[in-house]
C-alpha cells in the first residue's frame, strides 16, 4: 500500500511546486505565462534550490505586504542575496528560456522565451518565417511601441 | 557493396556535388563517398531549437560528429592548433558538407585579387587570370542560384559582368539602408548588396523563396539558401551512387604513380577497397591535404601530389575582427538573411603592398541573443526589462573586419601524433597570422572602423586588439594550385602535378584569398576541374 501511495504523493507535492513556482512567476514576470514552460523551470529549480518552497513563499508574501501584482511595485523589497538574486533567476528562466548564459545550461524552451518578444514587431525569432518573400522592409518603429504579450 | 566506378568523388560538400553533377550529365558513372552522415534538415533544425541559449551561436554545435567522421566541435578534440594565433575552423563532416551551415554570402574576386605579386609584390598569382574564370563563375552562380544586383554600382567587382544574375537582390531591411545611406553620405564608402546563394522572390532549383528566417547560419530552415545536401537527391536521380558514413583514409597509388583506389572504414571500422579511373578528393581544404599525407606510400613518401612539399602548407583564411556598439537611434537589425551588405571597395588598392586588404561585413544576426546577457545584468524588471531588450535589439551593431593572407608556407597542416576514433592520426595546424594582416588592423581597419562606429552615432566604439583575431573558416590554401609543380600542388584545372587522375579542387587550392568568402570561386574552380576530367575521361 505505501509503495502504491508514494507516487501520488510525489505527483501532488511536485503539482504544489509548481503551482508555486507558477504564482510566483505571475509577480515577478507582468506576462501570459506559459504553465508547461513554468513546470520545467520548476524542475529545474527544485533540483538545484533546496529551499525552493521557503524561497517561493516569500517573494509571494513579499508582494502581498505591499499588495502588489506587478514586479515594479514589490521588486525592490525583496532582501538582497539568496532572495534577490533568485528572483532574477527565475526572471532570467522565463526571458532567456534556458538555465544559464553558459553552453551546457538546460534549455526550458526557444520559441516561448520571453527574450524574443519585446522585438517581435520588428525581428524575427530565428528559423521561424517572418514576411512574405523579399517583404522584411517595413519601417523603423520606435523604440517606445512595445509590443503587448 | 559498390568496388569500382569510373569517377570517385571523395566528399558531398558543394565541390564535390558539382564535379559529380558535371560527370553525371556528361554521362560517366560517379560514385560519391562521404564520411559522415546523411540528416534531414528537419532534424538540424530541431537540434539548433533545442539548444541552450549560450550554444546557438556556435555554427556547429547542431552538428554533433559521428564517432567515425570527428570534426572540430565543442568539446571534442579533433583538430589541433599551434602557433601564434588560434586556428579554429567550423567544417563539419556530413553529407551536403559545410554550406549547411554557410551564409551564402557568394563575392567574387576581382582581377586585382588574382595578381597580388604582379602588381603588389607580396603573395602569388594565380595561374590565370579573371578572365579565364569569368565563365566559371557565371556557371556556379546558375547552378547555386546566386541572387545579386543589377545596378552597375552595387555589383562586385565594379566592372561589366558578361552574364546577369539569375535572381534580382534581396531587399535591404530599412536598418541596413540607412547603415549605407551613413557610410555614404558621412564616408563616401558604398555599402552593397551582398550576392547570395539565397532564393530572392522566387523559387529556384525546386527549393523555395527567402522568408527571412534569419538563421541562415546554422542552418536555412526552408532550403531556401543552397547548401550542397539540396542537390544529392538529385544527384542519385541522375545516377549518383552515394556511400555516407564511410571514411576515406587512404589513396593507393599505381604503375606510373596514377591512383588506383581509395580505401575507407564503414562505422564498424571494416575497410574497404574502390577502385576506379579519376578521383577527386574534395574533402575540405583541411581534411583533404590530411588524407594527401595519411596516405603516403613507397612512391610518394612524402605524402600523395607532395613532390613539392606543398601539401599542407600556405593554410590561409580570412582572419577576422568584430566590433560591437550601441548607437542612438535604432537599427533594427535581423529582418532578412544573416549576412546581407557589406563595404568592399576597402579591399582594393595600392596600399596591399603593405599591408592586408579589408572588407566590412554588416551583420544582420537578429540581435536578441547577442544582447540577453547584458540586458539581464542591467538588473532592470517588468517593463523597464522589456524596454531595455528593445532598445539593445534595436541599436546594437555589429560589423565584422575581415582581412586577406598571404600564403606562408609556415602556416602548416600536419599530422599530429594523436589518434581519433578509427586511429587516423589527427589533422594539427601551425597557425601565424601574419604581420601582413597585423599592420592592417593597426594603420587601417581599426581607424576605418572607428569612423564607421562615429558616423552611425556609436557611444561605445572599442578597437580590436592587433593581437586578438578569429578565423572566418573559409579555408584555403593547403593544396595550392600553381604553374610550377615545383612550388606548387595542382594546376589550372586542379588536377595534382604528381598523379595525372586525380583532382583535388576546393578552396585548398586557392593562390590567394582577398578579402570575400571563397565558396563561389571554390566552385568555380570546380567547373573548371570537371570540365578537365569529362575531357580526359572522354579521351578528348
Amino acid at each position: 500500500m505505501l509503495a502504491s501511495a508514494m507516487p501520488s504523493f510525489t505527483f501532488a507535492a511536485t503539482q504544489d511546486i509548481e503551482s508555486r513556482f507558477m504564482g510566483a512567476s505571475q509577480l515577478l514576470v507582468n506576462h501570459d505565462l506559459s504553465p508547461a514552460v513554468g513546470a520545467r523551470i520548476a524542475a529545474f529549480a527544485q533540483a538545484s534550490y533546496p529551499n525552493l518552497g521557503d524561497m517561493l513563499d516569500r517573494i509571494t508574501e513579499t508582494a502581498a505586504t505591499r499588495g502588489a501584482s506587478r514586479v515594479e511595485d514589490f521588486f525592490d523589497a525583496i532582501p538582497e542575496g539568496e532572495l534577490r538574486d533568485f528572483a532574477f533567476w527565475v526572471i532570467s528562466a522565463w526571458y532567456t528560456g534556458s538555465s544559464s548564459g553558459d553552453r551546457d545550461a538546460t534549455l526550458f524552451t526557444y520559441e516561448e522565451a520571453l527574450l524574443y518578444q519585446p522585438t517581435i514587431d520588428m525581428v524575427p525569432i530565428p528559423t521561424f518565417g517572418f514576411s512574405a518573400p523579399n517583404a522584411w522592409g517595413n519601417d523603423l518603429y520606435p523604440l517606445t511601441d512595445l509590443p503587448r504579450f | 557493396m559498390t568496388s569500382s566506378s569510373q569517377v570517385i568523388v571523395v566528399g558531398t560538400g558543394v565541390v564535390g556535388s558539382v564535379i559529380a553533377e558535371h560527370c553525371l550529365d556528361a554521362g560517366l558513372e560517379v560514385l560519391m563517398i562521404e564520411a559522415g552522415p546523411r540528416v534531414s534538415r528537419a532534424q538540424i533544425v530541431e537540434n539548433y531549437r533545442n539548444l541552450p541559449l549560450g550554444a546557438k551561436p556556435d555554427a556547429t554545435a547542431s552538428y554533433p560528429p559521428a564517432d567515425w567522421a570527428p570534426h572540430p566541435f565543442h568539446g571534442l578534440e579533433h583538430l589541433e592548433s599551434t602557433g601564434p594565433n588560434k586556428y579554429d575552423p567550423t567544417y563539419i563532416r556530413y553529407a551536403g558538407g559545410s554550406t549547411w551551415h554557410w551564409a551564402g554570402t557568394s563575392w567574387r574576386l576581382t582581377p586585382e585579387d588574382m595578381q597580388l605579386r604582379s602588381r603588389y609584390g607580396v603573395g602569388r598569382d594565380w595561374a590565370f587570370d579573371y578572365e579565364t574564370l569569368d565563365p566559371y563563375y557565371n556557371m556556379t552562380e546558375r547552378k547555386l542560384g546566386i541572387c545579386g544586383p543589377a545596378d552597375p554600382l552595387d555589383q562586385w567587382p565594379r566592372r561589366d559582368r558578361s552574364m546577369p544574375y539569375p535572381m534580382p537582390h534581396l531587399p535591404l531591411s530599412q536598418g541596413e539602408r540607412k547603415f549605407t545611406e551613413v557610410m555614404q553620405t558621412k564616408l563616401g564608402l558604398r555599402n552593397v548588396p551582398v550576392a547570395q546563394a539565397r532564393n530572392s522572390g522566387m523559387p529556384y532549383d525546386d527549393r523555395p523563396a527567402c522568408c527571412a528566417n534569419n538563421n541562415c547560419v546554422p542552418v536555412c530552415p526552408v532550403g531556401a539558401k543552397y547548401d550542397a545536401a539540396t542537390s544529392l537527391n538529385r544527384l542519385e536521380a541522375k545516377g549518383a551512387t552515394i556511400l555516407d558514413n564511410s571514411v576515406v583514409y587512404r589513396v593507393e597509388t599505381g604503375e606510373g604513380n596514377r591512383i588506383v583506389a581509395v580505401h575507407y572504414y564503414d562505422r564498424d571500422k571494416t575497410s574497404h577497397r574502390v577502385t576506379g579511373e579519376h578521383f577527386v578528393i574534395a574533402c575540405n581544404g583541411v581534411e583533404t591535404p590530411r588524407l594527401m599525407l595519411m596516405s603516403a606510400d613507397d612512391r610518394n613518401p612524402n605524402g600523395i601530389a607532395n613532390s613539392s612539399d606543398q601539401v599542407g602548407r600556405n593554410m590561409m583564411d580570412h582572419p577576422q575582427q568584430g566590433y560591437t556598439f550601441t548607437t542612438t537611434e535604432p537599427y533594427w537589425l535581423g529582418a532578412g538573411p544573416v549576412v546581407n551588405s557589406g563595404i568592399m571597395e576597402t579591399s582594393q588598392g595600392d596600399f596591399r603592398r603593405d599591408h592586408a586588404a579589408v572588407y566590412f561585413r554588416l551583420n544582420n544576426f537578429a540581435r536578441n541573443r547577442d544582447i540577453a546577457k547584458r540586458a539581464m545584468a542591467s538588473g532592470k524588471v517588468g517593463r523597464a526589462l522589456d524596454e531595455e531588450i528593445r532598445r539593445l535589439t534595436a541599436t546594437s551593431l555589429n560589423v565584422v573586419a575581415a582581412f586577406e593572407m598571404l600564403p606562408d608556407p609556415n602556416n602548416r597542416l600536419t599530422l599530429s601524433a594523436q589518434k581519433d576514433w578509427l586511429g587516423l592520426p589527427r589533422p594539427s595546424v601551425y597557425w601565424d597570422v601574419g604581420d601582413y594582416v597585423r599592420r592592417s588592423s593597426v594603420e587601417y581597419s581599426n581607424p576605418l572602423a572607428q569612423r564607421i562606429a562615429e558616423a552611425v552615432g556609436a557611444t561605445d566604439f572599442k578597437p580590436a586588439s592587433p593581437e586578438k583575431f578569429s578565423t572566418s573558416k573559409h579555408i584555403m590554401g593547403g593544396t595550392i594550385m600553381g604553374n610550377d609543380a615545383a612550388t606548387s600542388v595542382v594546376d589550372r584545372h586542379s588536377r595534382t602535378h604528381d598523379h595525372a587522375n586525380l583532382y583535388l579542387p576546393g578552396g585548398g587550392a586557392m593562390a590567394s584569398t582577398a578579402c570575400g568568402n571563397s565558396t563561389i570561386t571554390m566552385t568555380a574552380m570546380a567547373f573548371m576541374a570537371a570540365e578537365a576530367l569529362v575531357s580526359e575521361a572522354k579521351g578528348a
